[in-house]
């Protein structure tokens, strides 16, 4: 114990704080009548921020990471205890089957489809993610991929396979009325991967009407069976529809009609080809408009490097000529993106 | 009052930014976020006057200097960073440092 306090006294100083910290405030916490949950979210919050900047060095070193690395081997999509959104598309019920599935939903309305041999890609396809998962999850697929979820705040889910580079689009219309059944609730556009993907091209579920009320039992082997029949005469008809490899969609929906401002935008630079040929006059025009769109690296690099800071108390600080000499003590210093702490500190400079 | 220098470390601004998360939702007032606030001053001034030990030296070139309101303010470049295990080199840092007498009068702003 005593060698990892000096190897690392960071973290330990910095527990320190904030236990004591939160031992003090917790009176005034219930003085003003807020609820303890809300003291432990406090610091729940801060001590994830303190590891998500990555400025101490094996803070919460073993015991976090370890359960970290825990949470992500078993399959899990996390699902929140948020049960009460109207918004979610599935009854929030987590599910882990032994043999490692992501099943997201009850066991009756839509099994893993891992049985039909999908690929991964279709796989988290089929699953039509709840809203009401986190903005940025993680899911662990049945042939062990792991496909990175990201959910924009206009209902439109990502999925990316940073192995595959494939990017699938997954729309989960939020029509969900209370104990009934619910509209098409799941579109989607596959980029197909040539040789990406081993056993097929990928899924495209039709709007179907998939039952998600625990009532009755939806037509799930309808839609495992079809799928897979559905996709070879679509994938034939879709290389043709081929969308860069590592595509971002950032705005919303993907419908049929981004394909065609994509053909619009394509045609209009092949006309602005033609014009600079064209004339020197309309070069220059054009190499001072674009001069202006340039956004300069500086300032990028500015933004991203660390301001070295250092905040501390002076003992003394004294000066001769252009010589200087501090004398600092108790400070806290933010170098290179680590944290570090002195109780002392000295040092020259000339100015 | 203790100085509320270290709230913009990284232990002080994850604090910050929690009690605001906090705020936000309406879970805490302003008032509470505040005083939680200068707790976080006492305990950390304390923490760095009593459970710290250890020694820095640093060398480097000095670019500007500020005395004002008994705070300074230094930018230095080219700086060595010297500790008993490591060296650390940074091309430019800034140093703020407040009157290390018991004085403690830096409490607003």
């Amino acid at each position: 114990m005593a060698s990892s306090a000096n190897s690392h006294p960071l973290p330990k100083l910095y527990k320190s704080v904030i236990e004591d910290v939160i031992n003090d405030v917790r009176e005034l916490f219930l003085d003003e009548g807020v609820d303890e949950q809300v003291l432990v979210e406090l610091r729940t919050l801060w001590e994830s921020k303190l590891l998500q900047s990555k400025a101490v060095e094996g803070f919460h070193n073993d015991e976090h990471q370890q359960v970290l690395q825990a949470q992500r081997e078993p399959v899990q999509v996390q699902q929140p205890p948020q049960q009460n959104q109207n918004q979610q598309v599935i009854p929030p019920a987590t599910q882990q089957v032994p043999q490692q599935q992501v099943i997201v939903q009850d066991s009756k309305i839509l099994q893993h489809v891992n049985a039909s041999g999908m690929s991964a890609a279709a796989t988290a396809a089929t699953l039509a993610l709840p809203t009401g998962v986190g903005p940025y999850q993680q899911l662990v697929t049945s042939q062990g991929q792991v496909l990175q979820l990201m959910r924009v705040p206009n209902g439109t889910q990502y999925i990316i396979q940073p192995q595959q580079h494939v990017v699938l689009q997954q729309q989960v219309l939020s029509q969900m009325q209370p104990g009934g059944v619910q509209g098409p609730v799941i579109q989607q556009v596959l980029a197909p991967l040539p040789g990406g993907i081993p056993q097929q091209t990928g899924v495209i579920i039709q709007p179907q009407q998939i039952v998600i009320s625990g009532n009755k039992v939806p037509p799930n082997t309808q839609v495992s069976t079809q799928s897979p029949t559905c996709v070879q005469p679509q994938a034939q008809q879709q290389p043709p529809v081929v969308q860069p490899p590592v595509m971002l969609q950032v705005d919303g929906t993907g419908d049929t009609s981004s394909e065609d401002e994509e053909e619009e935008e394509y045609d209009e630079d092949e006309e602005e080809d033609k014009e600079k040929d064209g004339g020197e006059d309309g070069q220059v025009e054009e190499e001072s408009l674009n001069s202006e769109d340039d956004v300069s690296d500086e300032e990028d690099q500015e933004l991203f490097d660390t301001e070295n800071v250092v905040v501390c108390q002076y003992d003394k600080i004294h000066r001769s000529k252009n010589k200087w000499k501090f004398h600092l003590k108790d400070g806290i210093m933010n170098l290179n993106g680590r944290d570090y702490v002195f109780s002392k500190a000295i040092g020259d400079a000339e100015w | 009052m203790a100085y509320q220098l270290y709230r913009n470390t990284t232990l002080g601004n994850s604090l910050q930014e929690s009690l605001d998360e906090l705020i936000q939702t309406q879970q805490i007032t302003p008032q509470l976020a505040l005083q939680v606030l200068l707790q976080f001053d006492k305990a950390i001034n304390t923490a760095l006057a009593n459970r710290v030990r250890n020694r820095v030296n640093f060398r480097g070139s000095l670019n500007t200097y500020r005395f004002c309101d008994n705070v300074w303010t230094f930018v230095l470049n080219d700086v060595e960073f010297r500790e008993v295990t490591d060296l650390v080199k940074v091309d430019k840092v800034k140093i703020v440092a407040c009157d290390g007498k018991n004085t403690g009068s830096n409490a607003t702003e």
